[in-house]
């Protein structure tokens, strides 16, 4: 599963994240969550790198959880005060599914960093999606790790011109949000308008045809995972 | 005021090589230390760990013999200026007077004093005509001066600049080392990256050479001891 080719990854992540997105119920989406973990694991993915993010996030989904928990207010109460219903049975269910979508759909993309960039560049090429618009995904993604590592120099600039980030309030917190947005915006629209010329330069779109040094090649087992995926895909959605 | 470096080290997460080991280096007020080495040895991750941006794994670094891994980048900041090596990177404002207010703002300084210092520095480093240009359509060189003026204004005992010679012609060079001796001599001390071996032999008090993560020449140590 190691060498798998990037278009059965993105099958795969394309089949689990519409699981992840369709069904409702904890149990199921702890299934679909297993399987793509399980899947991950198959691909040969560094699950240390895979847990950063995740880590990263936990505040933000227990936060997600709990909001879920206490606003739903459908259901039988499992948790009362005083008389009052703080928690029910469907706001927990709603809180846990919540929470494990979002880990699901997170597992489910890192599938695709097993694979290079430029394998899924080929990937969609031969997809038949425009090289143009393969590119520009490619270019994009390539450049997110540039741009937050801009944002942070920013935003270490802007403390170390005296501000206290954790003694201002919010409101100021918010203005100094979209002035470090400025220089991030502004290298981004410089840097495009760079690479631009940098791509003309070297002849892109100058000819009809575009041709690739390396052709991908589906071997038997992504015909087996490819048609694995849809039919288990479909006939989960299908089933009662 | 002082800033030492004892015993440092760092190591980047997911490497195992330590970039700086075992760092000694003592700077002092009113002098001009020049960080030279090849790519790679750390001397750009040694100026992030003097201001704060990065935290040392061994040894510490002493700000008037407070260690700053205690002191936030604010607290730091007020006391050692930064140029980034791309100074686009730290500009935020929309005009080059706001450039230079926001950090005296965030002092707490009157109107006044803030004015006086803005038309201090803007003149002092020729960016008088600029005061209400947007700052980042400003050339390299500019950008440079202007950060170095927004920094200078908050009166910092130490400014560290990180390659400050990049793209810089020869004129502006000279200009950039000029301002180097002018600062020098109102007090600050400088500490700048560079491999321009040219530039630091004729601006430099002392050259400090990093190699397989250490420290292998000292050039102002090494005067001291013979002196």
């Amino acid at each position: 599963m190691r060498d798998l080719d990037p278009r059965s990854k993105l099958l795969m992540v394309i089949c689990i994240s519409t699981l992840a997105i369709v069904y409702q119920e904890p149990m199921q989406l702890l299934l679909v969550l297993l399987v793509s973990t399980l899947i991950l694991f198959l691909v040969g993915a560094d699950l240390k790198k895979v847990m950063q993010p995740l880590r990263k996030m936990l505040p933000l989904l227990l936060l997600l959880f709990l909001v879920q928990c206490i606003f739903t207010r459908q259901g039988a109460p499992l948790l009362t005060v005083y008389g009052i219903g703080i928690i029910t049975d469907m706001g927990l269910n709603t809180g846990l599914g919540v929470m494990l979508r979002i880990i699901t759909i997170i597992i489910s993309a890192m599938i695709l960093l097993s694979s290079s960039e430029r394998d899924f560049l080929l990937a969609l090429v031969q997809w038949k999606i425009p090289h143009e618009i393969a590119f520009m995904v490619m270019v994009g993604l390539h450049f997110l790790p540039i741009l937050r590592e801009e944002a942070l120099n920013v935003y270490y600039a802007v403390q170390m011109r005296g501000t206290e980030l954790q003694k201002i309030s919010t409101s100021q917190k918010l203005k100094l949000y979209t002035l470090i947005m400025l220089p991030i915006i502004s290298g981004a629209i410089h840097r495009a308008e760079q690479m631009a010329i940098s791509m003309e330069a070297r002849a892109f779109r100058a000819f009809p045809q575009r041709t690739y040094m390396r052709k991908l090649r589906l071997k038997k087992i992504d015909y087996c995972v490819q048609i694995g995926a849809v039919l288990a895909c479909v006939s989960l959605l299908v089933l009662p | 005021m002082s800033l030492n470096i004892h015993q440092l080290g760092y190591t980047y997460p997911g490497s195992r090589k330590a970039i700086l080991h075992n760092v000694n280096i003592d700077f002092r007020s009113g002098e001009i230390v020049a960080l030279t080495g090849d790519n790679g040895c750390g001397k750009t991750t040694l100026t992030k760990l003097l201001v704060g941006i990065l935290k040392p794994k061994e040894g510490c670094i002493c700000l008037d013999g407070n260690d700053i891994a205690l002191m936030s980048l604010a607290e730091i900041g007020r006391r050692v200026g930064y140029v980034f090596q791309n100074p686009s990177q730290q500009i935020f404002c929309p005009t080059v007077e706001d450039e230079i207010a926001y950090g005296l703002k965030n002092m707490g300084l009157g109107g006044e004093e803030i004015e006086k210092r803005i038309s201090y520095y803007l003149d002092y480093f020729e960016l008088s005509t600029y005061r209400q240009t947007f700052p980042l359509s400003l050339s390299q060189g500019e950008k440079q001066r202007l950060m170095l003026a927004a920094i200078l204004a908050m009166h910092p005992r130490y400014v560290i600049l990180d390659e400050p010679t990049t793209g810089l012609d020869i004129y502006r060079r000279k200009l950039l080392g000029d301002y180097l001796l002018r600062i020098k001599t109102d007090g600050y001390g400088v500490i700048f990256v560079s491999h321009q071996s040219k530039f630091m032999e004729t601006y430099a008090d002392r050259i400090i050479r990093i190699e397989n993560s250490q420290v292998t020449d000292d050039q102002g140590e090494k005067s001291d001891a013979r002196s």
